[in-house]
């Protein structure tokens, strides 16, 4: 593989600019760190194989990454990066498009896979909810890629090298200036890792029909997931436990839908179980093609008798 | 205050048909409004005051005149409806997407804020707004769920993973709602009525001739392996049948 020649990575955490760093140093002979609000965070860069960072300043005074969109956009520029990875977050995402639209750049989300062949970066991506991957290429114009979490492996900090260097400021055209902000609670909803997982769906009536799914999932230690519905229009469980193409992608060894119908946009985030077992009372529902197991039945009967046979 | 929502017409996931080739077919698949941007349609309705003008915007291929889809969002308040098609916006990548609604947004003239989804409902790569503000040279906000006018422009609260901000804005801005800021309406047999006296505008690209072309090209897209799964379906929620159902789960799992 010929490598491009200047990778820049973009990341508000140690854990996600290692990530990125491993993998700028496959894809490109030279690797940069960009950034703005944590210095420390880009000196550590520099002993993640960064061979060189740029800072742009701190959050201070109602400052957010909203005030050096045009400092970073300028930067790049200036120095016209081959491809820049963004560790994927809220942040990232707006940091990507603000960067593809200053470098006149093509932009890539999501991505499963990551490679240069012939100069041109190649990445693939879920699309249509999940229904088919697609395989896409930018070529000769600057590639923004946002990164998610696990596409590239870190390795162990080294010796440091390279500097931090400060890029001048650019005054934003318009006015941003944070006014507040709030620690969110962090719900300890970690699906993703987890080995077995019941997902409650639609065929439950009300928050208060979810115990018995709870009970099943104490019975054998499961984590408790559901469908986008669930998670966002009703709100019975935190966002953050929705499970589909949007939301959490599992890989458990066991995957339990209960009153899940089956929607494809769901299943791709529950299709890489080992298992998967399935509890609706429609015998029509596409769940069924999809599940290893499947009882056609009342969810509120099944899972007290099933709960108890695993309680022993 | 002039607020444009833009919004992308998507075929209905459930229709499309997967080939023996792994190949999609969309022939059969009806078209809607992305999901994610009702709630940009319903926010920008929901912040007009008296006065305000709410437009919506779409860009897209031929599918974008046509004319249930236009209603579908007249019909959900917007007063305006505009559109530009051109085959090249079929199948655009955020970058070439986001250019056209520039110059659409340039042409229409004094908008004050835009409005766009947390992501398209088909792609979802939750890109064209921070492109359509940085190419603007607008303020471009992201993760939005809560949005006030006030005297110097708006205070929008940003849900981030791990904290919510709350930022005083300048406006002109581009703001990409999520799904929690509100519920989406659905319009009643009169919205759909009166939607179809309001006005639509419609352009073909060379009336705007967006800068560019596409930066990210389409190699394939195909629908994944499917693994092989059992499919073993016990019909029934009594005593046995649950019983059954725990054998079949108990040998797997130990």
């Amino acid at each position: 593989m010929v490598k491009l020649n200047q990778v820049w990575i973009i990341a508000e955490k140690e854990e996600a600019l290692a990530e990125l760093a491993a993998g700028a140093a496959r894809l490109g002979k030279s690797v940069c760190a960009l950034g703005a609000g944590d210095r420390a965070l880009l000196v550590k860069a520099l002993s993640y194989g960064a061979n060189k960072a740029y800072y742009a300043g701190d959050f201070e005074n109602g400052k957010t990454i909203l005030n050096y969109l045009p400092s970073l956009t300028a930067w790049a520029r200036e120095k016209s990066p081959d491809l820049i990875l963004v560790a994927a977050s809220r942040d990232g995402s707006l940091l990507a498009g603000s960067l593809a639209a200053g470098l006149e750049a093509g932009v890539l989300t999501d991505v499963v896979s990551l490679e240069v062949e012939d100069g041109a970066v190649v990445a693939e991506r879920m699309v249509y909810g999940g229904a088919a991957y697609r395989k896409e290429r930018v070529g000769q114009d600057p590639c923004i890629v946002c990164v998610s979490s696990g596409l590239f492996e870190a390795r162990p900090r080294g010796e440091s090298q390279g500097e931090v260097e400060e890029i001048p400021f650019v005054e934003p055209a318009y006015q941003v200036r944070l006014v507040e902000k709030r620690a969110k609670e962090v719900q300890a909803v970690n699906l993703s890792a987890a080995k077995r997982v019941v997902a409650v769906g639609r065929g439950f009536a009300a928050k208060e029909d979810l115990q018995p799914a709870y009970d099943l999932a104490a019975a054998i230690q499961a984590e408790v997931g559901c469908s986008r519905p669930i998670a966002e229009g009703e709100g019975w469980l935190p966002r953050e436990a929705y499970i589909g193409v949007s939301g959490v992608m599992l890989k458990p060894d066991l995957y339990i839908g209960l009153g899940i119908s089956g929607q494809v946009q769901h299943m791709v985030g529950a299709n890489q179980a080992r298992l998967i077992v399935a509890v609706n009372k429609d015998k029509n529902a596409p769940i069924f093609q999809q599940a290893d197991y499947g009882l056609v039945g009342d969810v509120q009967k099944v899972l007290p008798v099933l709960t108890r046979l695993f309680r022993g | 205050m002039k607020i444009m929502v833009c919004y992308k017409l998507v075929p209905e996931e459930q229709d499309i048909q997967i080939l023996a080739d792994k190949t999609l077919d969309f022939s059969r698949a009806e078209w809607k409004i992305g999901m994610y941007d009702l709630n940009a349609v319903e926010a920008a309705v929901a912040l007009a005051k008296e006065g305000d003008q709410v437009c919506a915007l779409t860009a897209g291929g031929d599918i974008v005149e046509n004319s249930k889809l236009k209603k579908a969002v007249l019909s959900r308040g917007t007063q305006v409806q505009y559109s530009v098609a051109d085959p090249s916006f079929a199948a655009a990548d955020s970058f070439y997407t986001a250019k056209a609604l520039a110059a659409a947004i340039r042409k229409i003239g004094n908008v004050d804020l835009v409005l766009c989804g947390e992501g398209s409902g088909d792609m979802y790569a939750r890109q064209v707004g921070s492109l359509l503000s940085g190419q603007l040279g607008w303020a471009g906000v992201n993760a939005v769920n809560k949005i006030t006018v006030t005297e110097e422009g708006l205070l929008v609260e940003r849900n981030l993973e791990e904290e919510v901000q709350v930022l005083a804005l300048s406006l002109p801005a581009v703001l990409s709602v999520t799904t929690d800021i509100n519920t989406p309406r659905i319009p009643g047999m009169k919205d759909i009525l009166a939607a179809g006296k309001k006005e639509s505008v419609h352009w073909q690209a060379g009336d705007l001739l967006p800068e560019g072309r596409p930066r990210v090209q389409t190699v394939s897209t195909l629908a994944p392996e499917q693994t092989e799964r059992k499919k073993i379906v016990i019909e029934g929620d009594g005593e046995d049948q649950v019983l059954a159902l725990y054998e079949h789960l108990r040998k797997a799992i130990q």
